[in-house]
């Protein structure tokens, strides 16, 4: 056993710690800092570290504070914790649940050997039974010996119970009989089955996850603590109003069951982090992109979305820890059939949009400012916790020479032999001459000051693209016709076939048939 | 394509069957993991007492952070219960939490039966008779729990 070994250090190592070598790193971990007792009464503070309710340093009067006046918030404390040192309200510093049972279990375990190993020392060998623990202390005081019972564990958590060990004392033990190990494996063994429910999550029935513990005293999962706040400002275990801010980015992990669960089962909660990651990149095959079934978005354009309904907060938290990005799809209010995927309540070809500005505003809603990027049509989708996921083709137009060939072949065609044919028109018109057809109607409507035109729709969606690829976009954001109308745009291949789009609104809006 | 069965869920199948509760049966479909067929025991000492009442619940897409959607296929002559068997309980609207869970709503559920509760009506004529004429509502509770929720 090195004599040297940094508990915090050490317990942030991937492998987990052994029963026997890693004893007294084990006791560590339960150790008060302040009494260097295992905890009694646990209470995790809102800076996440964990404290005995008997070593919590007398509360004093708080001054200057009138919001939000609530029973107990005027009484707080010093933190005495050297990384926070913050002032904590009295009433945000409850019994750590999670923590209080799991110390429980665990006195309970160690009461249990100890009473095995001392009312039958005939079944075992004496120096399995008394281990010589040899405390050294940092400082030039003299090395204490200490005597226990019942192997490297136990003794050890004994002397801490007894208020003997120092937390940032390190020990040494006697040469080791190989019944003694074996009694620490059990032991923990033990610990680890006894504890493991407590450890679980009570929203996801997995571990504890990067656990977040509430001013109330009960611990979540961060992402499932998350969640419920996207649905309600109550602690889903008491029911007590919980001011956490929506996002949690601020609120610090329990940083006691978060080296404690590294400690003890590291490889579990890599899978565990693992296993989340796959979840929500959707699981199955390609489902991976998040799918809003809410507007039209066209690339290039902005969009401005406020996100409220819970399903899609959860979306919205995790595009952001992720890609920023997520697929804009629109209502298919009319339920028409959309190919392969029959009859879906969106239509199958939208846009992926890029998340630019994200603000959270305090009631756990977000605006959103988006910028489109490309086109692309869903080919499967599946749901995931309440909003949809897709496996999507991305849109592309078709090469130069294509375009090229299909302009050519359009435009050599004969006149069109009825005078009103307005789609004869439009297919013999070359591509330029489509979009100097777009480009001449938005001169003409600004000189009638049409209010879609207005000063604060181009401060948003700036001036008319010059980009020909890209003009019919612009058009259809700012133009007032219908959506239905404009998703014509995001299944086309061409940009010849887009002009074509935008000059028949033209000639349709001009003709006055709509 | 549905995305699969969240942890959860598998979890709280497993243990409603390894840990059943007295009274109280849900077995899923075979096909819908999400849909479960259930049993609920008329408490003893109730004017349901003997009855064996169906149920159905769904657990919805977001579940748990939406309440488990539930209702009576028996019929039933209570309060709180309507003509389609839906049900008037905090626990399943607003003061759903989702710490709570399959077992703990039936338990809610067969809790309700004990104790039904006419300030709260979701079914008004039943309540009515229920505050106007207690013996007479018992009665007819009863007659309906051996007419309708009895095992043949």
């Amino acid at each position: 056993m090195s004599q040297d070994g940094d508990a915090s250090e050490k317990s942030a190592l991937p492998t987990a710690l052994a029963a026997h070598e890693d004893a007294r790193e084990l006791v560590r971990l339960l150790q008060c800092t302040q009494c260097s007792r295992p905890f009694r009464n646990p209470v995790t503070l809102p800076c996440g570290n964990s404290i005995c309710k008997e070593c919590l340093p007398e509360a004093h009067q708080r001054e200057h504070i009138s919001y939000p006046d609530l029973p107990g918030r005027r009484q707080g404390f010093q933190c005495p914790f050297e990384d926070c040192g913050a002032e904590h309200p009295a009433s945000d510093c409850n019994i750590d649940v999670t923590l209080a049972k799991i110390m429980e279990s665990i006195t309970e375990v160690v009461a249990k050997h100890r009473s095995v190993l001392e009312s039958m020392p005939e079944l075992l060998e004496e120096q399995v039974m008394w281990d010589e623990v040899m405390s050294s202390q940092p400082s030039s005081e003299k090395p204490q010996v200490h005597q226990s019972v019942g192997g490297r564990l136990i003794a050890t958590y004994t002397l801490a119970a007894q208020g003997v060990l120092n937390h940032s004392t390190d020990v040494t033990f006697a040469d080791a009989a190989e019944q003694e190990k074996a009694i620490d494996i059990a032991v923990l063994q033990e610990v680890l089955e006894t504890t493991q429910r407590e450890v679980d999550c009570q929203v996801c029935y997995n571990l504890m996850l990067d656990p977040v513990t509430t001013f109330c005293g009960h611990t979540l999962c961060r992402k499932c603590l998350a969640r419920v706040l996207d649905h309600s400002l109550h602690c889903p275990v008491c029911r007590r109003g919980l001011a956490i801010p929506p996002s949690l980015l601020r609120q610090p992990s329990n940083k006691t069951l978060v080296n404690l669960l590294n400690g003890l089962c590291p490889d579990v909660v890599a899978a565990r982090a693992e296993a989340v990651e796959q979840e929500e990149r959707g699981s199955e095959g390609n489902a991976n992109v998040s799918l809003f079934v809410c507007t039209l978005g066209f690339p290039n354009q902005p969009t401005f979305l406020r996100i409220f309904e819970p399903r899609y907060r959860l979306m919205l938290r995790r595009c952001l820890e992720g890609s920023r990005q997520f697929g804009m799809l629109m209502y298919n209010r009319y339920g028409e059939p959309q190919g392969d995927l029959g009859h879906v309540h969106f239509y199958q070809y939208g846009t992926m949009l890029q998340i630019v500005h994200a603000q959270m505003l305090a009631d756990g809603t977000s605006l959103i400012e988006t910028r489109g990027l490309y086109r692309f049509r869903v080919k499967s989708h599946a749901v995931l916790d309440g909003y949809s996921v897709g496996d999507v083709e991305r849109i592309d137009d078709v090469n130069l020479a294509e375009e090229e060939r299909i302009e050519a072949e359009e435009t050599s065609l004969p006149p069109p032999t009825e005078e009103g044919d307005i789609t004869g028109q439009i297919n013999r018109m070359s591509t330029q001459e489509l979009l100097a057809l777009g480009q001449e109607f938005i001169v003409r409507m600004r000189g009638r000051s049409a209010n879609w035109l207005q000063q604060r729709v181009l401060d948003i969606h700036g001036q008319p693209s010059e980009d020909a690829a890209l003009f019919p976009y612009w058009f259809a954001s700012v133009l007032p016709i219908s959506e239905e109308e404009k998703y014509k745009l995001l299944g086309t291949r061409t940009v010849r076939e887009r002009l074509k789009i935008t000059a028949t609104w033209i000639r349709r809006i001009e003709t006055q048939r709509w | 394509m549905s995305a699969p069965l969240p942890k959860r869920i598998i979890k709280e199948t497993e243990r409603l069957q390894s840990e059943p509760v007295p009274g109280i049966s849900a077995q899923p479909h075979d096909d819908n993991a999400r849909y479960f067929d259930v049993i609920v025991e008329g408490p003893g000492g109730s004017c349901y007492e003997g009855g064996v009442f169906q149920l159905e619940l769904f657990l919805p897409d977001d579940y748990p952070m939406c309440p488990p959607r539930i209702r009576f296929l028996t019929r039933i002559y209570h309060p709180n219960i309507d003509r389609l068997g839906r049900i008037c309980l905090d626990v399943l609207k607003n003061n759903w939490s989702p710490a709570l869970q399959i077992r703990t709503i039936l338990l809610s559920i067969q809790a309700l039966l004990g104790a039904p509760n006419p300030e709260d009506p979701l079914n008004e004529a039943v309540a009515k008779q229920w505050k106007e004429n207690q013996p007479e509502a018992i009665k007819t509770a009863r007659e309906w729990t051996e007419l309708y929720a009895k095992k043949k």
